[in-house]
């Protein structure tokens, strides 16, 4: 059984606001010819693509707009965009939409590390227990691989070249994993550095949507970076 | 007063066309083609779309033609590089390219081929086959002259190093020599015919172009079907050889997409090329075969498309609509796996054999580079800018343009504008037709009559087309044995020019009175070898030909001892039935130089303009008191120009011009005559005497009735889109009260009681729309459809409306929208097939975009003029791809909405080229009239009169003393019905009578 819309009067606010927010969104050039969903990793989830989202768009159909969670399903990949006979970038309009959404009704972990990564990072373990990790584990591998003995995991080195982020799941629970990395840099003979502050590069902020809190995180971000005098932002995430 | 020439750019199927119209109405034609061979890209088609001809059986006469043309100077290799002056006399510099083969020496015999030792990548066959540096392009090549490679040649390359076609040419016809030649041409007009490039797919990687070897382009499926492409007719996967069964078509590759392809328009033709190619295909297949065509939407708009569409889909062609997002390797080995969503939105995948890339088509580099050493205006595509009103004129005056270089487009409408660019190059060069052409003198032909049959055998090789199968030698020695046959020959290639010279030497030496010729078909060659006969000063119709090629050696590869058995029986029965045949009169009628146009549309004046715009006298009638017919309802053409105000200063030239007689409320009411001078009557009770007739009687919307009523007539808030245009044109209304607009597409089109596509109601819809929407920025507006058939650059509205927040929701004949009312409100129920959801709309107002249908008045005017009408009404042209315009009873032209729904430029080029053909007959003082009349024996006729009522010409009458039938051989066209049907054998035709044909019979059972 399909679904009735009486569309007496056609209201598109949400399309509107979207297109107030991104002038070249091009949501009406849609010509719904379904290379965006048949690309999308997300087609088909709650019964959701990006065919269909941007067709409830035109239609003004915001409560479904506003209601469906296939949007946190939505990773910004851009293969919409990159399909689409139109150039339209889907992923762009589902993060406005993303913003829409009240904090109170989002995924509540999405919201949750976003707002933990504004204060630090978005485990919310002290920045102290980070430094300490590291030199822990760094440690460890001078003791138990000895053919690694001058193998470096620099923190807070000014004027290093490269500054390098962490994905704080690793130091928080299976912190070894940060090792290969710091072998491969060493072996190639990178001067790199963590820092301890905004140490964090998961950018949770970027999926809920808000766009202040994204870039607060990312300004942290640079701060930090520039503070320490690095030229190149190695990005892990 | 002006140049009595033209000057051709561009040498296929358009820029043939143009040259041919020029040159049989009295213009010196240069035809200038970068290749070594004109034909285009139609030569490198296999077969055709919606006849399924084979596209170099209709080429090639065109191409021989052209090629022997004496007005027509052909030059191959040749590029524009200058053009100074004005209309009327332009100095144009041409520079051609060495050939290094001399084409007056040059046997085509393909020795130099065969031994030269560098393959180079065959262009012609798009890089997939090997050709030599010596080379043809193909094997019906005009010029029928091989070519060296500059770019691959060894010994051009190293003087000294090879040169193997030296020693081999037993011509001597190479010549490492040659040298660029500069010709400085005074014309004055040119027409541009650059054609245009298939979109090369490489930088599409989705679609693994280039990377999976079994995907190919649509024209290289083309080659690979075609009987002369590197697969002889077989169809081979390129990975393997393998014959595909399972075949997918990806169509708007290239087209419709700003993102990865930059081209916003839709190429037109591919959506047929597609559905053309599954039906050739599928003829080629030996076992089971499978195709799928994955479109957007299906773009059938021309004559006979829908219905072409229709069969396919009957016969299992799979219509997917979706557009492919990536071919990838399937899981045998050359597979290919295709993922696409279905209309549900579900993920699909798909594997196929071989996968064709239904490439769109793009400008020519060298038409940009073209255009701005001319300095003409491109439009946004960067195709040659024309406008709506004016379709063949580009920019500058004196420059006019035609086929794909202006706009995609497919042949038929390639073709009527070459004509119509031709009627433009012409017009303007009207007082010097004849000034400069050459008229050939054949000499005084010798009467035979009183000979006894001298018969000379000419058996043709074709190269190995006939001896690498039929022994000709002995067929020669064997044709010698013959009774009356005092001389025969073989010839490597019977029709190549020094052949051609020898032949007409040795009917003089020989005394020969009769000749055949054993070779190829009539249908191409039998002009060329009657004229040879006339060079001879012999009556051209003492000739006979045997096919012993097409009919023959072609078809009997295996078998070659049969086969020379039976090119001997072929040769036997033509030399029977020379033997009896006479000289023919060469009958003339005397062309009365007026033309008579048949109503008063846009059509018809834009066609009666043209001829008087030549200084030909025309009549123009018109069944009602007011011209402009249906142009007096539009409002304005896609490109948004107004067409009132074109349309009342048409009809201004039209009232003022001193050549043209305009007739209201006058029809015709008989036609007698036939070519060059017809006589027809008025309903007004005058007549007209008239050497040629253009038939532009239009065509009807269709008034919306049953299931497809909608409303209308019912409730004042539904309108056909022609009212909604008629308010617009009042400007009175301002929209700003309808806060809702509907638009239902295909209103009666599309359905089995009118199964055609009316083509113009999309863009018109959409037209409509947009101005509604810029009236009244806050309607909304939504376009129930089924297929948008936004063809051409007429894209770009599609996507205009779109962008303006016009929106399109797609029903299909299973979802009819329902229209209803409560309280005087519309209310419309229809489905949006992406969300699956029914949709509730309540407009303001509710516009039909209704068929196109012929009028009932052009089916009783066809029978007055003996012309055909298709299964739907409309007129029916000559043929439906290279002669659009003309009808099969010669000197009657069509031209508008009668011979199938069309917008204005389309229509009025169509009118502008059926005065082109019309101009070739009006530029005569005589045209010829048929040679094989019927003739009755007085003594055998009983006068019973069946004749004259079979006769479809009404050539025949009753001789009332001598109680005898009489034929008017100015008339009779040589049908033969009188013969069949006369109960008393009184009737035969001259040279195909029983005598002749019993001789062959009998030579045939010997």
């Amino acid at each position: 059984m399909s679904d009735q819309y009486d569309l007496s009067k056609l209201r598109t606010r949400v399309k509107q606001q979207i297109e107030k927010a991104v002038p070249d969104a091009k949501i009406d050039y849609c010509l719904t010819c379904g290379l965006c969903a048949s690309g999308c990793p997300a087609s088909g989830i709650e019964d959701m693509d990006p065919r269909k989202f941007l067709r409830y768009l035109v239609l003004g159909q915001d409560d479904i707009i506003l209601k469906t969670n296939w949007i946190y399903s939505c990773s910004l990949c851009q293969r919409c965009k990159y399909a689409c006979p139109m150039g339209i970038d889907v992923g762009r309009i589902v993060y406005e939409v993303k913003g829409m959404r009240p904090k109170e009704d989002r995924p509540t972990n999405l919201q949750r590390s976003c707002d933990l990564q504004k204060k630090g990072n978005s485990t919310g373990i002290p920045d102290a227990d980070f430094v300490w990790v590291v030199g822990d584990i760094l440690e460890e591998v001078h003791e138990l691989e000895p053919e690694w003995s001058d193998l470096q995991a620099p923190m807070d080195k000014i004027g290093a070249k490269f500054y390098l982020n962490q994905n704080a799941k690793e130091p928080t629970v299976e912190p070894e994993e940060m090792v290969p990395l710091w072998k491969i840099l060493h072996t190639v003979g990178i001067d790199w550095t963590y820092s301890s502050k905004w140490w964090d590069g998961a950018n949770y902020c970027l999926f809920p949507g808000d766009p202040e809190d994204w870039e607060y995180t990312v300004r942290k971000q640079a701060e930090t970076v520039n503070d320490l005098g690095c030229t190149t932002y190695i990005n892990t995430e | 007063m002006p140049k009595g020439s033209v000057l051709v750019v561009g040498g296929g199927i358009a820029g043939v066309q143009s040259a041919l119209d020029l040159a049989n109405s009295g213009f010196l034609v240069h035809l200038v083609e970068k290749t070594t061979a004109i034909g285009g890209k139609m030569s490198q088609l296999d077969k055709t779309f919606p006849t399924n001809d084979c596209s170099a059986c209709i080429l090639s006469p065109k191409l021989v033609e052209c090629g022997r043309h004496f007005n027509i100077n052909l030059l191959t290799l040749s590029d524009l590089v200058s053009l100074k002056g004005e209309p009327g006399s332009f100095t144009a510099v041409v520079r051609q390219r060495p050939r290094y083969i001399d084409p007056d020496k040059c046997i085509a015999c393909g020795l130099c081929a065969e031994k030269c030792p560098k393959k180079v990548d065959d262009e012609y066959n798009l890089g997939i086959s090997k050709r030599k540096a010596a080379f043809l392009s193909f094997p019906q090549a005009v010029p029928l002259k091989y070519a060296i490679d500059p770019d691959h040649c060894i010994w051009l390359k190293k003087p000294g190093k090879c040169g193997a076609c030296v020693k081999v040419c037993p011509a001597d016809a190479i010549n490492f020599d040659d040298t660029e030649k500069e010709h400085i041409l005074e014309v004055g007009s040119v027409v541009l015919a650059l054609g245009f490039s298939p979109y090369d797919p490489s930088s599409l990687d989705f679609t693994g172009y280039g990377r999976l070897p079994n995907v190919v382009t649509a024209m290289e499926f083309e080659r690979y079907l075609s009987p002369s492409g590197p697969c002889m007719g077989h169809m081979e996967r390129p990975s393997d050889g393998k014959e595909p069964s399972r075949v997918a078509w990806l169509q708007c590759v290239g087209s419709r997409d700003i993102n990865r392809s930059c081209h916003p328009y839709c190429s037109s033709v591919c959506c047929m090329f597609a559905i053309k190619q599954t039906v050739i295909a599928k003829e080629h297949a030996h076992g089971d075969f499978s195709s799928s065509i994955f479109f957007m939407d299906m773009r059938t708009h021309g004559k006979g498309f829908e219905d072409y569409y229709n069969r396919a889909r009957k016969e299992g062609v799979n219509f997917h609509r979706a557009r492919v997002h990536s071919v990838l390797q399937g899981k045998e080995e050359g597979d290919l796996r295709l993922r696409y969503v279905n209309e549900q939105g579900e993920i699909c995948f798909e594997e196929f054999d071989m996968v064709v890339l239904s490439t769109g088509l793009e400008v020519n580099k060298q038409t940009v580079e073209l255009a701005k050493m001319l300095e003409l205006e491109l439009d946004d595509d960067n195709f040659v800018k024309t406008d709506v009103f004016h379709p063949v004129s580009t920019s500058r005056p004196g420059i006019f343009v035609c086929g794909a270089a202006a706009e995609p487009k497919d042949i038929p409408q390639s073709v009527m504008e070459a004509s119509a660019a031709a009627m433009e190059a012409g017009r303007i060069l009207a007082p010097a037709r004849w000034q400069e052409t050459t008229v050939k003198d054949y000499p005084l032909e010798r009467d035979v009559h009183a000979e006894a049959p001298r018969i000379g055998v000419f058996v043709c090789h074709c190269g190995t087309n006939i001896s690498s199968v039929v022994d000709v030698d002995s067929v020669m020695e064997y044709a010698k044995t013959l009774p009356d046959v005092v001389f025969a020959q073989t010839n490597l290639f019977t029709c190549s020019q020094d052949t051609i010279n020898q032949m007409v030497n040795i009917i003089k030496e020989q005394g020969l009175n009769r000749v055949v010729v054993a070779s190829c078909s009539p249908r191409t060659h039998e002009p060329l070898f009657q004229e040879t006969l006339r060079d001879a000063g012999l009556n051209k119709f003492l000739f006979e030909m045997a096919n012993i090629r097409d009919q023959d050696s072609w078809v009997h590869r295996d078998e070659p001892e049969a086969a020379t058995i039976k090119a001997k029986d072929l040769m036997r029965m033509a030399v029977a039935r020379v033997r009896g045949e006479n000289a023919l009169p060469y009958n003339t009628v005397k062309v009365v130089k007026s033309a008579l146009v048949i109503g008063g549309g846009i059509g018809g004046m834009t066609a009666a303009l043209s001829f008087a715009g030549q200084d030909f006298p025309v009549t123009l009638i018109e069944q009602t008191d007011r011209l402009g017919g249906n142009a007096n309802k539009l409002y304005r053409t896609w490109q948004a120009d107004e067409v009132q105000p074109y349309l009342a200063e048409t009809i201004k030239k039209i009232n003022a011009h001193p050549q043209i007689d305009v007739r209201m409320n006058c029809q015709v009411s008989d036609v007698g005559g036939s070519v060059g001078h017809f006589t027809t009557q008025f309903s007004d009770g005058h007549s007209l005497i008239h050497g040629v007739a253009v038939m532009a009687v239009g065509g009807e919307a269709y008034k919306p009735e049953g299931e497809w009523n909608y409303l209308y007539g019912k409730n004042p808030n539904v309108h056909t889109l022609l009212e909604v245009d008629q308010m617009l044109i009042d400007g009175q209304t301002d929209f700003k009260q309808t806060g809702q607009a509907v638009f239902i597409h295909c209103v009666g089109s599309r359905i089995p009681e009118r199964p055609w596509c009316s083509r113009v109601c999309c863009t018109h819809a959409i037209d409509s729309a947009v101005k509604l929407k810029d009236l009244n920025p806050e309607m909304d507006i939504f376009m129930l459809y089924r297929d948008i058939r936004t063809y051409g650059r007429r894209e770009r509205i599609y996507q205009e409306a779109r962008a303006k927040g016009i929106i399109f929701v797609r029903y299909d004949l299973d979802h009819l929208p329902s229209v209803n009312e409560a309280n005087g409100k519309i209310i419309i129920q229809t489905h949006d097939p992406i969300v699956d959801s029914d949709i509730t709309l309540h407009p303001d107002l509710l516009v039909l975009a209704t068929a196109i249908q012929p009028r009932q008045e052009s089916g009783n005017l066809s029978k007055f003029f003996k012309c055909a009408i298709d299964a739907h009404g409309f007129l029916l042209e000559a043929h439906m791809k290279l002669r659009p315009v003309d009808f099969a009873t010669d000197g009657v032209y069509l031209a508008g909405l009668c011979h199938y729904p069309k917008p204005m430029e389309e229509t009025i080029a169509q009118a502008k080229a059926a005065a082109a053909r019309a101009t070739i007959v009006l530029s005569q003082d005589e045209v010829p009239a048929e040679s094989i009349t019927a003739q009755v024996f007085d003594a055998k006729c009983t006068g019973c009169g069946v004749c004259v009522t079979i006769c479809a010409y009404s050539a025949i009458s009753m001789d009332e003393d001598k109680n005898v039938a009489m034929v008017n051989t100015d008339l009779c066209k040589g049908c033969g019905a009188c013969v069949a049907g006369c109960r008393s054998d009184a009737m035969t035709l001259m040279n195909v009578g029983n005598e002749q044909l019993m001789a062959a019979v009998e030579a045939a059972f010997i």
